[in-house]
């Protein structure tokens, strides 16, 4: 077959209704699982997988893409909202996406999320379509030793979530790495401060941690001041997205969509630290870096644009090598292999029609995640006007429910209560719990590929200076901890001049009065 | 909500008819897997659970319990009530695996009562398609003459993957093949796979399922399989045919146990659903597709089938030193 045949014959099998349709279920049906507290991407499209079964093999596909794409949006709409960020990867979008809600501008966030979801969906589409092959060589280059060096540069995405104290970003880090360390040793398979509990043994629950550090400090800090929160009127969210904020944060949606393309092709990276990267890249480069974090739009762009970057990247190493980047690829291999199709190079060649068909569901996907994205938004954003006392104690039902859910454990609900609590603490004393969850996140990585690179060359420590990826992100890593010495030196440079200032202006004044 | 979406996008087909007897089943039967989701076991239990949802009077449930190669949530499992309304997908890395090498693993397999194994998993040897191993031979060859430049990946400590590779090359009579050859775990199979794929590690032995597309996009090489008979679309020796029989007690598989204390009418009554949901065309499709072989065996069978499993493994690990304290 031709790749004009291919691509006619791909065609064909997208422009039918029924494709379209199940397309359009699975963004829908994505989108409102995603915005449910606990009920992630995976969990959605895991629960969607036997209803495929029975389906032609690209209406299938297509709803299992439309589900994930459509909850990997979906989980910015709480993480906006109440702050309770349903995946990890939407994390970074509660960082600057829950001031603005506060803020009266829940609806400005919301669209703002959606357009740089689009587009960045959109790009990694392109990217997938474009540069799969070529991709999917490089990420192939990845081993643990390159692993590594990838962690340790991500780990200085800290320094651009800590706020105003890198010492106190730091310190959140450390709790973080050390906490990731609770469960089985991957590389010995001894236990690690599991106290001879089975629950602990697999960790902690990544989701309760998530839900416990993030929304719960803001309920018992309502529980504990209510007044205070009462006399804030929240305002009506009901603003849209203006055109001119939308074209100020085009470089940043770009280039989060780029980092997301670029982390998606490497299979067990995942959103995540994507996000987390494309954000703190958006803030160092920033005017407005002062208000990151305090409802910056950019923000809520930036991670946005790093979260869905990732969605049709992880494609890459999918349909060219067969390999799944992350659980929900993986469920997707699972639905290609009922249909007896399998992934990899020969793909292209035995069914090139269902991979053109594919592409062009893809692109439809980015347009269609718009309509149903915007209608979602019209219904989520009336949560913003909901007053305090009425929403905070749903809130905490969904997370209680939604933690349950994940694991069918009420262990892991004592975990996000205990993480609840940490966070509280975290927030009176002004520790950032950014830097906490990144290293959370980052941490078991960061050991894993250092211990596997470490047997690989049974202990030799030149392997992580084996080839060209390893030196560029040593370079990398370096570059960015100069512009971390020098913010930091000038920063408090400027503080303490400013604080001279103040002071001499004081001395004056006495004078003057004197 | 969970449990509701499940029992609805599975109990869509359990029609509950008839009127509530006051006999087994009465209420929704919970069935743990103790893996996440999207792996071999969640596969397998979700493609059963389609017709064992036409066959069983109330609805199932599948929840997903996972953590520390499963022993999180078969713990879960063992501790439940033995009235047969919490039942466990139990795996051969939960089962025999663990057991064997986990001196610290917080159960044992006689802890729980096995209603039936019904599928296996032939496992596979491979190598990358442009490694110069091209057969077992060499591969044994290679690691006898440059000790420690060969890898082997596993989807961690404890699984079938890192057992696999050590009996293998034990068989094959490499002297210390933890020494001469390095186990390198990865999190999860694809990780381990993908290992194999991209040159960090030098072979894998893994269950067919996890293998076949590889084969069949001709990035793997497959040098062995465990089954007695050659496998379809694996173009490899069997274990039998380059002499070592006894590498067939390798293979994967998957069953449904209870707690210890199961009633006989809760066993009896599962013993019938599977006899039957194990015949579901569909079922055996997917089954097929995933190259594992539908073969239930009988409660006894099953009990056999597991301790026999567990005592090769055992003698193993004791006699290669690989117990995890």
């Amino acid at each position: 077959m031709s790749f004009f045949e291919a691509l006619a014959a791909g065609f064909g099998l997208v422009a039918q209704w029924e494709s379209l349709f199940f397309l359009a279920l699975g963004i829908a049906v994505g989108v409102f699982a995603g915005a449910i507290p606990g009920m992630s991407a995976t969990m959605a499209v895991a629960l969607t997988l036997p209803f495929t079964f029975a389906l032609d093999p690209i209406f299938g596909i297509l709803l299992l893409l439309g589900v994930y794409k459509g909850g990997i949006f979906g989980g910015s709409i709480p993480a906006i909202l109440i702050r309770t960020p349903g995946t990890p990867a939407s994390s970074a979008t509660a960082l600057d996406g829950y001031p603005m809600a506060e803020q009266g501008k829940a609806g400005k966030a919301l669209g703002m999320a959606l357009y740089a979801s689009c587009i960045a969906d959109f790009v990694s589409n392109i990217a997938l379509i474009v540069f799969a092959g070529w991709l999917a060589q490089f990420a192939m280059n990845f081993g643990p030793p390159e692993f590594f060096t990838l962690i340790v540069f991500s780990l200085t995405i800290i320094a651009g979530v800590s706020g105003d104290s890198l010492t106190k970003g730091i310190v959140s880090a450390v709790i973080g790495l050390l906490l990731a360390t609770v469960g089985l040793d991957l590389i010995f398979g001894t236990n690690r401060f599991t106290f001879g509990n089975a629950n602990l043994m697999g960790g902690l629950n990544f989701i309760a941690v998530l839900i416990g550090l993030f929304a719960l400090p803001e309920i018992f800090a309502h529980v504990r001041l209510p007044r205070e929160r009462d006399g804030k009127v929240r305002g009506l969210g009901h603003v849209g997205v203006a055109f001119d904020e939308l074209k100020r944060c085009f470089k940043s949606i770009f280039r989060g969509s780029l980092i997301g393309v670029f982390m998606g092709s490497i299979p067990g990276i995942g959103a995540a630290p994507s996000a987390f990267l494309s954000y703190s890249e958006a803030r160092r480069t920033s005017p407005n870096q002062a208000n990151f974090g305090k409802g910056e739009i950019e923000g809520v762009a930036a991670a946005e644009a790093g979260n869905n970057g990732v969605a049709g990247a992880t494609l890459i190493p999918l349909l060219s090598l067969g390999i799944p980047g992350d659980v929900i690829t993986a469920i997707i291999i699972g639905a290609f292999m009922v249909h007896d199709l399998q992934p990899g190079p020969m793909l292209f060649q035995t069914h090139a029609d269902i991979i053109y068909a594919l592409f062009i569901g893809l692109i439809v996907s980015s347009v269609l995640l718009f309509f149903i994205g915007s209608v979602a938004i019209r219904g989520f954003r009336y949560v913003a006007d909901i007053p305090p006392n009425l929403l905070f104690p749903s809130v905490l039902v969904l997370c209680i429910f939604g933690v349950y859910a994940v694991n069918n454990s009420a262990f892991d609900v004592g975990v996000m209560f205990a993480m609840g609590l940490l966070g509280y603490a975290m927030v009176l004393l002004r520790f950032p719990p950014a830097p906490f969850l990144i290293a959370f996140i980052l941490g078991p990585l960061l050991e894993n590929n250092f211990r596997q690179s470490l047997l690989m060359s049974q202990g030799a420590p030149e392997i992580f200076t084996r080839g060209p990826i390893t030196w560029t992100f040593w370079a990398l890593t370096l570059l960015a901890l100069a512009f971390i010495i020098r913010t930091t030196v000038s920063n408090a440079r400027l503080k303490r001049r400013l604080r001279e200032e103040s002071r001499r202006h004081g001395e004056g004044q006495d004078e003057a009065t004197g | 909500m969970k449990r509701k979406i499940i029992a609805a996008a599975l109990g869509a087909t359990a029609l509950v008819t008839g009127p509530a007897l006051a006999e087994y089943p009465e209420r929704p039967i919970q069935m743990v897997i103790p893996y996440g989701t999207g792996g071999a076991t969640d596969l397998s239990a979700r493609a059963l659970s389609n017709p064992l949802g036409e066959i069983v009077p109330e609805p199932i449930v599948l929840s997903n319990r996972t953590g520390a190669g499963g022993a999180t949530g078969s713990v879960s499992v063992r501790d439940a009530d033995g009235d047969g309304y919490t039942l466990l997908f139990a795996r051969v890395g939960s089962h025999s695996v663990n057991p064997a090498m986990k001196a610290t693993l917080p159960y044992t397999i006689d802890e729980f009562r096995y209603v039936g194994v019904y599928e296996i998993n032939p496992v596979v040897c491979a190598v990358a398609e442009d490694s110069d191993i091209e057969s077992m031979d060499d591969l044994i060859a290679r690691v006898n003459e440059a000790p420690g430049t060969v890898l082997f990946s596993s989807s961690g400590v404890g699984s079938l993957l890192h057992l696999a590779g050590a009996m293998v090359l034990d068989a094959f009579g490499v002297e210390n093949p933890l020494e001469d050859a390095i186990h390198l775990p990865m999190d999860g199979g694809g990780a381990a796979a993908t290992a194999v794929l991209q040159g960090t590690a030098t072979f894998i032995c893994t269950n067919s399922s996890a293998l076949a597309s590889f084969v069949q996009n001709e990035q793997l090489n497959p040098i062995m399989v465990t089954t007695p008979e050659p496998l379809e679309g694996f173009d490899a020796p069997t274990a039998r045919e380059l002499g070592h029989p006894e590498l067939e007690q390798l293979v994967g598989w998957t069953g449904i146990a209870g707690p210890a204390d199961l009633t006989d009418e809760a066993a009896s009554a599962w013993e019938g659903w599977l006899a039957e949901a194990v015949q579901d065309e569909g079922f055996l499709d997917f089954m097929d597709q995933a190259g594992s072989q539908v073969d239930l065996m009988s409660p006894e069978e099953s009990v056999e089938f597991i301790n026999g499993q567990y005592e090769t493994f055992r003698e193993l690990v004791v006699e290669l030193d690989m117990e995890v304290e």
